[in-house]
């Protein structure tokens, strides 16, 4: 029946199809509906981008507007990926430039950007109107100066935890005057900034509605720009401390005033540098968070936490540090009836293990938030118990993620491994689709997670498992698994090459300091050509013996249209 | 300076143990072990697994005596500080916090360090020191001795020294088992204690 539709009636119909996969979906129906979805397409995700080409991207979609780019692998945050394995936005940037693509917007996730890329994009799009840059590298002021100065009808400018050498130039002070467009800036991962320049920023732009700045934003500073800005929804501080010389009283009550008014705000994040007197300021607006983020507080005691969680009835997210403790979680269990979401980062994350949260707190949080879908929770220690019982107070996670600092370590209680704990969870939430393990754990885990995980695209695995029979759980069993990644556990060959049709279906498989071998990478490059199976080996001072019976340090595939890349280092190594 | 080589944590171990059973003891060397052990991965049953960190954390250390050159060639590429992949938590997190929990806003961490034998101890200011390579330079400096690396063949003789810290919990350590920072964070106090004790 719809194939007596003219085309503008199925590209109405598929305008209403948003999620990438929908589309996708879509466009396997039929080639009539390829043709249509892929010339109506605005909104492009590659998640890897060695998977496919710019070329082959421009030549599908021709009508793309937003492009989100993901580069390195997860565990390149973790420093275990090294500086120059790839990622370069690059080629994207000249692919697109060079081509008729109207791009608008621009998301990029772990890739390497030079201040070129930024200069050529900032050229070559008449309407470009979002950046997006998280944990990215290898650019400088100089390319933001390029995008604030040439972007004219940029809204959005986001630097999420990049890298950015900073030059002596004002970048901020590069956006034109005529620069009203402004609704979202976030630069808090740079040092510095030139305070003139963006206070005037601010005033000229009314429809600034999210706002993050850096720790070169002092309060008084932060005071006259929420003034000219209460309309922000989402505020990120700088440093929340008072100069000592300043006149201390005056200066609070000016910036108390002005917070109450800022009536809008309901994402709360920044505190890069608190002095915990000023904290009540914020009191006045903690009634109507629903995102909260102080896991950069680090000068914030338990106690001032509290005093501050206790005002915030209505949150929905909450990211903080562990030195809230066990006491500090239980009234957030008692507060925030509504969180979803919750992490808790490690104050100490080298230190001699005092037990800041432990499984108490979680056990808590999971009482008091039955609406908690996704979890970060590092902490000093879990029981089974407590995993059990959490399990049984929320079924509805999709995102599990624990930590437990002393890699491997037991349950303290009954010196048992943690795989009934984490199965109970894996068996009530349904719908999980992001696990991250830790603690000690045997192949019996893995068992539960092939069983119950239907719904699992995302499994992190490190110092767990007995045998190749563990992995080999997971591969079989989890479906819909898209991105595994495996570092020191004693996972090998067998497992690897058990099922080589399996990671066609997934995105990636990172695995480091496992058993898998030389030989056995080799076979599965040899029997896979639409896999890049890349060995990445740094040990410049030892000889790499190229003995297939050799273990590999670290292996990365992932299935590619493009075969293998041209840009990989000396030290990647890509089998065929 | 000469970089030695790499300092590799191994444990490996037959049985079923759990490094939060293991006590720490007052003896540095037991104690080192202990503590990486604690901090390093535990093993399973069964099968005895190697846990090395040699991937996660390397750290090239110097010596002072040409001793050393006969045991240890030296390599014909420097060895890389190895930054830390574990906790799995982002360098950017890591070190906003890792400047709180140290204090950089003060410049100097003044510690005393004493060799056996010798009554008067010196002080030695830590931040100073960019890591282990230069702490054990400047302490081999400082005083009229050879300092051993751990990792190192143990050489038991009362010509050679070692290098131990007394931690935050009153434990003797060997130098060098822990990453730098996390060195900063719970040093007291150093000594230069004999080779054969250890």
């Amino acid at each position: 029946m719809m194939n007596y539709f003219p085309d503008e009636v199925l590209e109405h119909v598929f305008d209403f199809v948003t999620s990438h996969r929908d589309r996708n979906a879509v466009s396997l129906v039929c080639k009539l509906w390829y043709r249509v979805e892929r010339f109506s397409r605005q909104r492009v995700f590659i998640g890897n981008c060695y998977a496919i080409s710019p070329e082959r991207l421009i030549a599908r979609f021709p009508g793309v507007k937003a492009l989100t780019l993901k580069g390195k692998p997860h565990f390149a945050d973790f420093n275990l990926v090294p500086q120059d394995w790839g990622g370069y936005v690059q080629p994207w940037i000249e692919a697109l430039a060079r081509s008729r693509i109207g791009l608008e917007e621009l998301r990029l996730k772990r890739m390497v950007v030079s201040d070129e890329s930024l200069d050529v994009l900032s050229r070559s799009f008449t309407n470009f109107k979002s950046l997006v840059l998280v944990s990215c590298e290898g650019f400088t002021t100089d390319g933001l100066a390029a995008i604030a100065a040439n972007c004219r009808f940029l809204r959005e400018l986001d630097l999420q935890e990049n890298e950015i050498e900073e030059k002596k130039n004002h970048w901020l002070g590069c956006f034109p005057d005529s620069c009203t467009s402004l609704v979202s800036l976030n630069f808090a991962c740079l040092k510095e900034i030139n305070l003139a320049a963006l206070e005037r920023l601010v005033a000229r732009n009314p429809n600034l509605k999210s706002l993050k700045l850096n720790r070169a934003v002092p309060i008084e500073a932060l005071q006259r720009i929420l003034m000219r800005a209460p309309q922000l929804v989402d505020l990120g501080t700088g440093s929340f401390v008072l100069d000592r010389d300043s006149d201390d009283s005056e200066t609070y009550r000016k910036l108390k005033a002005t917070i109450q008014k800022c009536r809008s705000i309901r994402n709360l994040s920044g505190f890069l540098e608190v002095a915990p007197r000023c904290l009540p300021a914020v009191y006045p607006i903690c009634l109507n968070l629903t995102y909260l983020n102080l896991s950069y507080a680090a000068g914030i005691h338990g106690s001032e936490l509290i005093k501050l969680i206790r005002f915030c009835g209505k949150l929905q997210r909450l990211w903080i540090l562990d030195c809230i403790g066990d006491k500090g979680l239980e009234v957030v269990a008692s507060t925030c009836k509504d969180l979803q979401e919750l992490r808790v980062f490690p104050s100490d994350p080298f230190g001699a293990g005092h037990a800041a949260v432990t499984e108490t707190g979680l056990v808590a949080i999971s009482s008091g938030c039955p609406k908690l879908n996704s979890l970060l929770y590092f902490c000093q220690q879990m029981t089974n118990a407590a995993l059990i019982a959490v399990a049984k107070n929320c079924t509805n996670f999709i995102r599990f993620r624990l930590c437990i600092l002393d890699p491997a370590k037991p349950d303290p209680v009954t010196m048992q491994p943690l795989d009934e704990g984490f199965g109970a969870i894996v068996q009530s939430s349904k719908r999980i689709r992001r696990l991250s393990l830790s603690g000690l754990l045997t192949d019996r885990v893995f068992l539960y997670i092939g069983m119950y995980a239907e719904q699992l695209e995302m499994l992190s695995i490190a110092f767990a498992g007995d045998s190749d029979k563990g992995m080999l759980y997971v591969l079989n069993g989890c479906k819909k698994l898209r991105k595994l990644e495996i570092r020191d556990s004693p996972f090998g060959d067998m497992a690897l090459l058990r099922d080589v049709g399996k990671y066609e279906t997934m995105r990636s498989l990172w695995m480091s300091s496992c058993d898998v071998t030389l030989g056995g990478c080799k076979t599965l490059a040899k029997k896979m050509p639409r896999l890049n199976v890349e060995i990445i080996n740094e040990n410049d001072q030892m000889e790499f013996a190229h003995e297939d019976s050799q273990k590999v340090e670290k292996m990365y595939l992932y299935r590619t249209l493009v075969g293998p890349r041209k840009d990989a280092p000396e030290f990647v190594w890509t089998l065929v | 300076m000469l970089l030695l080589g790499t300092l590799l944590m191994g444990i490996t171990s037959e049985q079923h143990s759990s490094a939060s059973s293991i006590d720490s003891s007052s003896d540095p060397c037991a104690a080192a072990a202990t503590s990486s052990s604690s901090f390093c991965a535990s093993i399973q049953s069964n099968n005895s697994v190697r846990f090395d960190l040699s991937t996660d954390l390397r750290l090239g250390l110097s010596i002072s005596s040409s001793y050393y050159n006969d045991l240890f060639p030296t390599p014909t590429t420097t060895t890389r500080v190895q930054p830390l992949s574990w906790p799995p938590i982002r360098s950017i997190l890591c070190s906003a916090h890792l400047d709180k929990a140290l204090d950089h806003k003060q410049a100097s961490l003044f510690i005393k360090i004493y060799m056996e034998g010798i009554p008067i101890g010196r002080k030695l200011n830590l931040f100073a020191q960019d890591g282990y390579d230069s702490l054990i330079t400047t302490v081999a400096r400082m005083f009229p001795t050879t300092i051993l690396c751990p990792g190192a063949d143990r050489v038991h003789s009362d010509k050679y020294h070692v290098l131990t810290y007394e931690d935050k919990e009153g434990d003797w350590m060997m130098v060098g088992d822990v990453p730098w920072e996390m060195f900063l964070n719970n040093v007291k106090r150093l000594k230069i204690t004999r080779a054969d004790r250890c």
